[in-house]
C-alpha cells in the first residue's frame, strides 16, 4: 500500500514527479498550474534535486533542454498561454532527441483567455505541439490519482523514446483536491543514466553531441524513424477506458474533466434505460483510433464529443474513425465556464431521446 | 449516501478554507470527498466559490450544478447562485450580508448573521467554522465529534487560545445547525 493523502492535483503532480526521478524543474508562474512550481521550489532541494524559476518561458523550456541533455529527468509546466511560448524550446527537445516531461494545465483560450479552466489545447497538444511536424505522447488524466500514475511513468516513456511527453490536464484537475495514494519513490543511480547523456558523473567521459540541427540526408533518416515511432505508440501504448460500450447505442467519446461529468450522466441514464456507453482516451497521441472504428455500427446510433471547449478539437479525429456510420454530435462549455452534470446529462439526455 | 456542498461569497470571508475543512473533516473519517475551488484574478473581494462533494462511494464528478447544500455569504453569490439548491437541501445564508433569502419550496432555509456571531466568537476569521458548526448540526455529513478532533489536530501547533476559539465557534455554529436537524 502506497502512502494516502488528499492533495491538490497540481501537487499531486509535483510529488509524483519527484517520486518518478525528476530533478530539475524550470517555469515561470501562470494561473491555473502555480502550485506545480511552488511544490517543487521546496520539495525538489529536499531532494537533492534543483528549481529555478526562470525570467521566462522559453529560458525556463531551454533550462530543461540543457538538464536533460546532461540526463538529468526534467521537467517544466505551464498554461496554454506559456505553452505558446515553450513551442520553440519543445520543438527542439524532440528534435535532440532529448527526454523530458512537459505539464500543460490548460485554461479559456485563445491568447491570455482566462485564468479559469478549459480543454483548449487538445489541437496544440496533439497536432502541433511545435514547428516541424513532431509529436509527443500526450497524456490526459483524468483524477488526482490518475495524474499521479502518469507522471511517475512518465520518463519511462521519455527515455524509451528519446522524445519528450506531455501530459494535458485543464485548471479543475490542476485545483481539485482529492485522495491520492502515492506510489515509492524511484531510486535512479548514477550507474542507470542513459548512454548518450552528456554527464561526466560518475566518471564517465565525454560522451559526444547533442545536436538540434542536422543535414538534409540525416534529417529525412530522423524524420522517417520518428515517423515508425509515431506508429509503434499507436500499436503498443494506446490507453482508453472503454465503459458500457456492450450493448450501448449512444457512444460519449470524453477526456479528462470531461469524462468524469459525462461518467456521471451516463449512469443517470442507465438508470432510465438508455444504453450509453464511453470511450475515454488517456492518451490523445496516440489517440485510440480502434476503440472508435471497431465499435459495432449495427448498433451504434450515435458517437457524442464531450469536450469543455467550444468548438469540440477532438471531433475530427472521431470522425475519421466512425466514417460516416453514424452521426457525431457535440456539447460543451467554454471560455472558462464549466461543464456540469445537469448540463451535460440534459444535452447526452436530448440526443438520445430523440426529442421524446 | 452522497453530498454535495457549494459555498459562495467573495474573497476573504473564509468561503474556500470551510470547504477545505469540510472535505478534509470527512476524508479524515474514511469518507471520500473532492473539493473544486473556482474565483477570479481578484486577491481579495473578488467572487470564490468552492464545491465539496462527500460521499461514502469513490466520487465519479466532482461538477454537480444543483447542491444538496448552498452557503451563500453575500448578495452577489445568493443572486449567482441561490437558486442552485436541491428540493429537500439546506440553503444557509448569511443574514449579515443578505437581507432577505426567501422561501423556496421544498427547501430548509437556515438564515444566521454569520458575521455577528463570529464577532461575538472573537474574530472574523472564525465565520468558516461555524458555517461548518451549522451544516453538521443539520445534517449527518461529518460527525461531531470527529470534526472537534480534527479542529484539535489542526490547532495544537498554535496558541490553546486559537483552538479554544474556534471550538466556540463550533459550538454556535452546532446550536443552530440543531434546531434545524430533521
Amino acid at each position: 500500500m502506497g502512502e494516502k493523502r488528499f492533495m491538490k492535483g497540481n501537487e499531486a503532480i509535483a510529488e509524483a514527479a519527484v517520486r518518478g526521478g525528476c530533478r530539475f524543474f524550470a517555469g515561470y508562474p501562470i494561473t491555473p498550474q502555480n502550485e506545480i512550481p511552488e511544490y517543487f521550489s521546496w520539495r525538489l532541494p529536499e531532494v537533492g534535486g534543483a528549481y529555478v524559476q526562470g525570467e521566462s518561458e522559453i529560458a525556463s523550456v531551454n533550462m530543461v533542454y540543457g538538464a536533460a541533455a546532461m540526463g538529468t529527468r526534467a521537467m517544466t509546466s505551464s498554461s496554454g498561454p506559456g505553452i505558446s511560448l515553450k513551442a520553440e524550446g519543445i520543438s527542439y527537445l524532440a528534435a535532440a532527441a532529448l527526454p523530458a516531461v512537459i505539464v500543460n494545465i490548460s485554461r479559456g483560450g485563445p491568447g491570455l483567455g482566462s485564468i479559469q479552466p478549459a480543454q483548449s489545447d487538445y489541437l496544440q497538444a496533439t497536432k502541433a505541439l511545435g514547428h516541424g511536424g513532431f509529436h509527443a505522447m500526450v497524456f490526459a488524466p483524468n483524477s488526482a490519482q490518475e495524474a499521479v500514475d502518469v507522471l511517475y511513468d512518465a520518463w519511462d516513456y521519455a527515455e524509451r523514446d528519446r522524445n519528450p511527453v506531455l501530459v494535458l490536464m485543464d485548471g479543475c484537475l490542476g485545483n481539485i483536491m482529492e485522495e491520492v495514494e502515492l506510489p515509492p519513490m524511484k531510486e535512479l543511480k548514477d550507474e542507470d543514466l542513459p548512454e548518450w547523456s552528456l554527464t561526466r558523473r560518475n566518471g564517465r567521459d565525454w560522451q559526444g553531441n547533442i545536436t538540434p540541427i542536422y543535414t538534409e540526408l540525416i534529417l529525412e533518416g530522423i524524420n522517417a524513424a520518428a515517423g515508425d515511432m509515431y506508429k509503434d505508440w499507436e500499436e503498443n501504448d494506446v490507453k482508453v477506458e472503454e465503459f458500457m460500450l456492450e450493448d450501448a447505442e449512444y457512444v460519449v467519446v470524453a477526456y479528462g474533466i470531461a469524462s468524469r461529468v459525462a461518467k456521471e450522466a451516463i449512469l443517470n441514464l442507465r438508470e432510465k434505460g438508455f444504453k450509453v456507453g464511453m470511450i475515454r482516451p488517456i492518451t490523445l497521441f496516440p489517440f485510440p483510433k480502434k476503440s472508435i472504428k471497431n465499435l459495432d455500427y449495427g448498433k451504434v446510433k450515435g458517437v457524442i464529443d464531450i469536450e469543455m471547449t467550444i468548438p469540440a478539437q477532438m471531433r475530427d479525429d472521431i470522425t475519421l474513425q466512425v466514417m460516416e456510420r453514424c452521426p457525431v454530435y457535440e456539447y460543451g462549455r467554454s471560455g472558462g465556464c464549466l461543464l456540469d452534470d445537469e448540463g451535460v446529462y440534459e444535452a447526452i439526455y436530448e440526443i438520445v431521446s430523440g426529442g421524446e | 449516501m452522497k453530498q454535495s456542498f457549494v459555498f459562495s461569497g467573495s474573497g476573504g470571508q473564509g468561503i474556500m478554507s470551510a470547504g477545505i475543512t469540510l472535505a478534509q473533516a470527512a476524508i479524515d473519517m474514511g469518507k471520500h470527498a473532492t473539493y473544486l475551488p473556482e474565483y477570479g484574478p481578484e486577491q481579495r473581494g473578488g467572487s470564490a466559490k468552492c464545491t465539496v462533494v462527500i460521499s461514502d462511494e469513490p466520487i465519479i464528478s466532482p461538477l454537480p450544478k444543483f447542491c444538496d447544500n448552498l452557503i451563500v455569504m453575500n448578495e452577489l453569490a445568493f443572486a449567482k447562485y441561490g437558486e442552485d439548491v436541491k428540493e429537500g437541501g439546506i440553503l444557509l445564508s448569511n443574514a449579515c450580508r443578505i437581507a432577505d433569502p426567501g422561501e423556496p419550496e421544498n427547501v430548509t432555509v437556515i438564515s444566521a448573521p454569520v458575521d455577528d456571531l463570529a464577532l461575538e466568537v472573537g474574530n472574523p476569521k472564525t465565520a468558516n467554522i461555524i458555517l461548518i458548526g451549522i451544516l453538521i448540526g443539520a445534517t449527518d455529513i461529518v460527525s461531531e465529534d470527529a470534526f472537534r478532533l480534527s479542529l484539535e489536530e489542526k490547532f495544537k501547533a498554535k496558541k490553546p487560545e486559537i483552538l479554544e476559539m474556534n471550538l466556540r465557534a463550533l459550538a454556535k455554529g452546532l446550536e443552530i445547525g440543531k434546531k434545524y436537524k430533521k
